[in-house]
């Protein structure tokens, strides 16, 4: 009866994650593009091809994308993480008005991210942003930053953007997971004479251990595939110096109408948050093993 | 026994999930005609369409577009109604899609089969989309090929065929404002200003929270539209770079001396329009659609418009880039009525009007003579222009082209490589395109 009880959940899976998912490695592999669109008897698989053609050439957008990507997931990640257990610990005390400052953070996570990354794009200008503004005024700056005209800081200025959204995700899940730890182990440990440090590093941490994995690996997919942010903010510019998988696969496939080739990047996409999400299930089965 | 019965439930599951899905895929394709929010909206009126036309009443033509401002709904609109009040067999009638989706949506629309009749586009997207097989060949149309301006019909064609027809066309030329030039005591630049005594004006007219020039590098193809006419103008052109060199030296040159504004490289036009207005620029390099704009927003403005500046004293005028939109007949069965607004538009004096509410030029060579634009000192500059103004390619291939050829810009004007590298390794990547 369990299989029955499944098999709806399959085949929506089927139908609507795996087809699409499936059509698109094979139009990988395959040579569609401006030309071949819509002449199907022209489209023929052409193996690794489209592949090569993105991983070598002599500047290859698609390596320098990734790493980029791999820059930015990890660059959020470290700062959201940081800063939400900050504030997942904070929130855990009991203040007045605290369930009105732990909404208020919520709101960077309920703003559409196209809003949120205009705002970004506004505060970051390079002459009138208010971020130049106040890095002036503070006198921690002579001249106003290019913020996101140079290639080094458009990548810093859309992490800071990308930490901003995420600090609520990391603080939420962290948060969770704090209400889980009882009550009783601090006191005990309190009457054992552990401090503060302790405290954090002895139990609080290892106690919430799964809810820390979740969120960063949770995180990792999240960061890893986003892109609005970063097509309103820079459009994976200048020079593709913000250019991510994400954007780059969007681009050559709806820009350039290299169908096969933007399939192909948004497999090695696919792929590599594969290998997260087997990291994250092995990690989950892990836990419930051990429980 | 428990696995026959789960097979059983499965079985019947994929077939009602087969059943609605086909169920769905032939609704959509022949009811819907917009993509999105409008889907639902004009898939009935469609429907309701196909269903008077069964009954002897009038055909259907659905036409996209992307025009956003007031003034270009308002001509759409008059367009319209001039058309359903001229006959008697169809009505027309619009859809807007957003710009930024637009390409994206030709392209789904492709492969669903829920399109238009009639796509407006702009003219340099328009050979993918032939390539794409999205237009109909209607070279047999009775249209007065003959009269249109030769750089957009080209860009309606493949092959010899015809697939539509120029809506409209512009260029870009220079805004200057004359109170900061005579502010500095400096001369209005004019058709006579070279690229040398652009320079030095650029560099007189900077200062405090102004910058002599701008104009749009962002890395789209509105990006490579203003960029490359100084590749051109130099000497060079989309296929070969090298001999443009001196456009990028120009270029990096500027920037760094702090004349020509960096921010460009993450303008779009109305970036660079708003900077203009706002006092920030001296000099900005945009199109005429921008006047109806200034004329609202910043009334006050004492500013004139030229040519773009030469290359040097006996090169000939400086080269522009066409811009503009076509109108392309969607491939179907039955393109008549589609065919029908053509030419209904292919009448001068429907185009003229149409222009005028626009803020373009018509595509017919003796359409543009018209009073309106040749009386009225700032059209008349951008008519001047509009003769030593080239198109976009034409090639399906041209969005590949535009993306390399705008980072080239981009690495010159954020200085990330020198002139002649960056020229090098950008022949490079236009040559590798097949």
């Amino acid at each position: 009866m369990g299989v029955a009880f499944a098999m709806p959940a399959v085949i929506y899976m089927l139908v609507f994650i795996g087809y699409p998912m499936l059509q698109n490695i094979i139009l990988g592999f395959k040579n569609v593009d401006v030309f071949t669109f819509s002449k199907p008897d022209m489209q023929e698989f052409v193996g690794l091809k489209n592949y090569m053609e993105l991983f070598t050439g002599k500047n290859s957008i698609l390596t320098k994308s990734i790493t980029n990507t791999l820059i930015f997931t990890i660059g959020s990640i470290f700062f959201q993480f940081i800063i939400g257990f900050g504030l997942a610990l904070l929130f855990n005390k009991k203040f007045k008005g605290n369930s009105f400052f732990r909404g208020a953070t919520m709101i960077s996570w309920l703003l559409p991210v196209t809003v949120a990354g205009l705002l970004f794009k506004f505060m970051f200008a390079s002459t009138g942003g208010i971020v130049n503004q106040f890095l002036t005024q503070l006198h921690l700056i002579d001249a106003p930053i290019d913020w996101l005209l140079e290639p080094h800081t458009a990548m810093i200025a859309i992490i800071i953007a990308n930490i901003w959204i995420g600090i609520p995700f990391n603080m939420m899940l962290l948060t969770t997971g704090l209400t889980t730890i009882p009550e009783e182990i601090y006191e005990s440990c309190s009457l054992d004479g552990a401090n503060r440090f302790q405290r954090l590093f002895q139990i609080t941490i290892p106690m919430i251990k799964p809810a820390i994995m979740s969120v960063l690996t949770l995180g990792f997919v999240y960061t890893f595939k986003v892109f609005d942010l970063v097509w309103v903010m820079t459009k994976g510019g200048p020079v593709n110096s913000t250019e991510l998988v994400s954007t780059y696969a969007y681009r050559l496939s709806f820009e350039e109408f290299q169908f096969s080739k933007g399939a192909a990047a948004a497999n090695v996409l696919m792929i590599i948050l594969m290998v997260v999400g087997c990291f994250y299930i092995k990690l989950i089965n892990d836990e419930e093993e051990a429980m | 026994m428990k696995w026959k019965r789960a097979m059983a439930v499965c079985l019947a599951m994929i077939t009602v999930g087969a059943m609605a899905l086909t169920g769905c895929g032939s609704k959509a394709s022949d009811a819907g005609t917009a993509p999105a929010a409008d889907a639902a909206e004009s898939g009935e009126a469609a429907q309701s369409g196909k269903e008077e036309a069964a009954s002897g009443g009038k055909k259907e033509v659905v036409i996209w577009d992307y025009f956003e401002t007031d003034a270009q709904k308002e001509m759409m609109q008059t367009l319209i109604d001039g058309f359903n009040e001229s006959q008697e067999e169809y009505t027309a009638s619009h859809v807007y899609v957003p710009f930024a989706d637009y390409e994206k949506q030709l392209t789904l629309g492709v492969a669903s089969g829920e399109l238009p009749d009639i796509v407006i586009m702009d003219g340099c997207g328009m050979a993918s989309f032939i390539s794409m097989d999205l237009f109909g060949d209607i070279s047999d149309a009775d249209i007065n090929w003959d009269e249109y301006i030769q750089g957009p019909m080209e860009s309606t064609m493949m092959d010899g065929k015809h697939y539509g027809i120029p809506f409209a066309t512009n260029c870009t030329a220079l805004f200057y404002n004359k109170d900061m030039f005579d502010a500095a005591g400096i001369d209005y630049p004019d058709e006579n200003t070279t690229w040398d005594e652009f320079r030095e004006m650029a560099k007189a007219l900077t200062k405090d929270g102004v910058y002599g020039f701008g104009n749009a590098g962002t890395n789209t193809d509105e990006g490579t539209f203003q960029c490359l006419q100084w590749l051109y103008t130099a000497g060079g052109s989309y296929t070969d770079i090298e001999s443009g060199i001196d456009a990028y030296k120009l270029m990096q040159e500027m920037i760094e001396e702090g004349s020509w504004a960096k921010d460009v490289v993450n303008w779009t036009q109305s970036d660079v329009n708003n900077n203009f207005m706002a006092g920030n620029l001296a000099m900005q390099q945009n199109g005429p659609w921008q006047i109806p704009g200034i004329e609202k927003d910043a009334p006050d403005l004492n500013y004139g418009v030229t040519v773009l500046p030469k290359k040097d004293a006996s090169s000939n005028q400086a080269t522009s880039i066409l811009g503009g939109e076509n109108m392309g007949v969607v491939k179907k069965d039955d393109t008549s009525g589609a065919v029908a607004f053509l030419k209904y538009y292919d009448q001068t004096d429907v185009m003229v009007e149409a222009m005028k509410q626009y803020g373009s030029f018509p595509p017919k060579t003796e359409a543009a003579q018209d009073a309106y634009w040749t009386e009225d000192e700032i059209q008349a500059s951008f008519i001047q222009q509009l003769a030593t103004s080239i198109p976009r390619g034409p090639s399906a291939l041209w969005p590949t082209y535009s993306s390399a050829i705008q980072t080239g810009f981009q690495e010159v004007m954020t200085s990330a490589k020198t002139p002649e590298q960056a020229a090098k390794d950008t022949q490079a990547a236009v040559d590798a395109i097949e």
